[in-house]
């Protein structure tokens, strides 16, 4: 007798199902590379190929209701300005005034204002025995990073991100409340302070770029662009990147001859936040709205219907990437974790970068740590994974 | 340096953003696959080109002028 498998259901709302994924993720790609949710109303693809081309296909599923499957199917509006929440030809315009910004090439040059910045969180806990690691760094450096590129007060800082990661906790089961989605209070006063005290932050950049608009008019972006953008870029870019950290410092755990590989060469730590992207992604997944019906895998996905596409099954997807499970901080890998197509990370460069200074700042100072997995513990919300503490426990202290 | 530049990107990097050809729709087009590629040989020398370049989010775009070989982007 042969033991059967319980159903394959997948709940991404379940707290239980994030801690670890990966096994109904492999399911899904092997059974269900169409799943099909009835309870909450949504379909979903794990493997590589399908994500990759259907993230790329913007006219089929489509961004304006929003990338996270609860906003979608509110049918809320989105105010122009959110970049995340809108298709081209709108989506190129609104990104290309924040892609100049946010190239590689300025992002190399922040390195060593974030280096600042991560030296100073770090300092307080060096020397000790025992520190949250997100906490320390993964709360408090990428807030301080977002808050110079926008020019946000340091005094300020902490309630803008708090606000955020508010927003995005769910608890078991929850759903993020879509008044809260794109909650613009608070910049709204540094907006106006702004306009009489231009600086060279990304705030003042946005506020006189000229740019031809979807009609064709010449102009500047309105206050309340201003203001979506600004708290779509705070919000994008906060939570995800601590998250980041967090697994660096769990996933250096686990495997600690990789961390000594990093210990003895720092060069390969690029490589290795790849691969800690690829392997624990904090974005694991990503909805769109089906515009058409369009066939997958036999079936036929309506028109209306809320797609997700999960990037972390795609990331351990056997037919893209050679033993997906073992974690291999060589390999050299194209994953998913900032998508593809036209809502590419606007932040990677931001991201990779804050990762890689994390990492190495920490390597140098703590080359040797395990984590209290006891007193460790997942956040839980429907649209980032990662620790909300996770205690280090430094060896040789 | 001359006045042509010899655009290429480089199809293992990109990831069909889709950004130079939105940004640039006279020097990129996008193939059958969505990638980004120049839409000739080579490219009048242009300050918008090269912004392109820079913005590409995994620079996956490369210049190098045609006369000369030298490379424009990226640097080094």
């Amino acid at each position: 007798m042969t033991t059967a498998q319980p159903p394959l259901y997948w709940d991404p709302f379940e707290a239980e199902l994030a801690k670890d994924p990966y096994p109904l993720y492999a399911r899904m790609r092997e059974e269900a590379p169409l799943y099909r949710n009835d309870r909450h109303d949504f379909y979903a693809v794990s493997r590589y190929t399908d994500v990759q081309r259907g993230l790329a296909d913007w006219q089929t599923f489509s961004s304006a209701r929003g990338d996270i499957l609860e906003i979608i199917q509110t049918g809320m509006e989105m105010p122009s300005g959110t970049l995340i929440f809108e298709d081209p030809p709108v989506h190129d315009i609104h990104r290309r005034l924040l892609a100049r910004v946010f190239t590689p090439r300025r992002i190399a040059q922040l390195e060593p204002r974030i280096r600042a910045f991560c030296e100073r969180v770090l300092e307080p806990v060096t020397g000790a025995d025992r520190f949250d690691l997100v906490e320390a760094v993964g709360a408090e450096m990428p807030m301080r990073v977002i808050g110079m590129l926008l020019g946000i007060p340091e005094a300020d800082q902490a309630t803008f991100r708090d606000r955020t990661d508010a927003t995005l906790e769910t608890g078991d089961g929850g759903r993020i409340a879509q008044e809260d989605i794109l909650n613009t209070e608070g910049f709204q006063d540094y907006i106006e302070w702004r306009k009489k005290h231009p600086s060279d932050d990304l705030m003042t950049e946005l506020m006189t770029a000229e740019f031809e608009d979807e009609n064709g008019n010449r102009r500047t972006l309105t206050d309340g662009e201003v203001l979506t953008y600004c708290t779509v870029v705070a919000g994008a870019g906060n939570e995800t990147t601590g998250r980041l950290i967090g697994w660096f410092g769990a996933v250096m755990a686990r495997y600690p001859e990789a961390r000594r590989e990093l210990v003895a060469d720092p060069s390969l730590i690029p490589n290795a936040i790849e691969e800690i992207l690829r392997f624990e992604p904090t974005g694991p997944f990503t909805a769109r709205y089906v515009t058409r019906d369009v066939e997958l895998h036999g079936r036929t996905v309506p028109a209306g219907s809320a797609m997700l596409f999960i990037q972390a099954a795609a990331n351990r997807d056997p037919d893209r990437f050679d033993d997906p499970d073992r974690f291999d901080i060589h390999r050299v890998s194209q994953h998913m974790s900032f998508g593809v197509g036209a809502h590419y990370c606007l932040g990677a460069a931001l991201a990779r970068l804050e990762g890689k200074v994390a990492a190495e700042e920490i390597l140098r100072r703590f080359p040797d740590w395990e984590v209290d997995w006891d007193g460790a513990e997942l956040a839980q919300t429907s649209t980032v994974r990662g620790w909300k503490t996770l205690p280090l426990v430094i060896r040789g202290a | 340096m001359g006045d042509r530049w010899k655009v290429t990107v480089d199809p293992r990097v990109c990831v069909r953003t889709g950004l130079c050809a939105a940004s640039a729709p006279t020097e990129f087009k996008l193939d059958e696959q969505g990638q980004g590629r120049a839409t000739s040989e080579t490219l009048p020398a242009s300050e918008e080109v090269l912004e392109v370049a820079e913005s590409c989010p995994i620079e996956a775009i490369s210049i190098v002028d045609a006369d000369t070989e030298e490379v424009v982007f990226p640097p080094e």
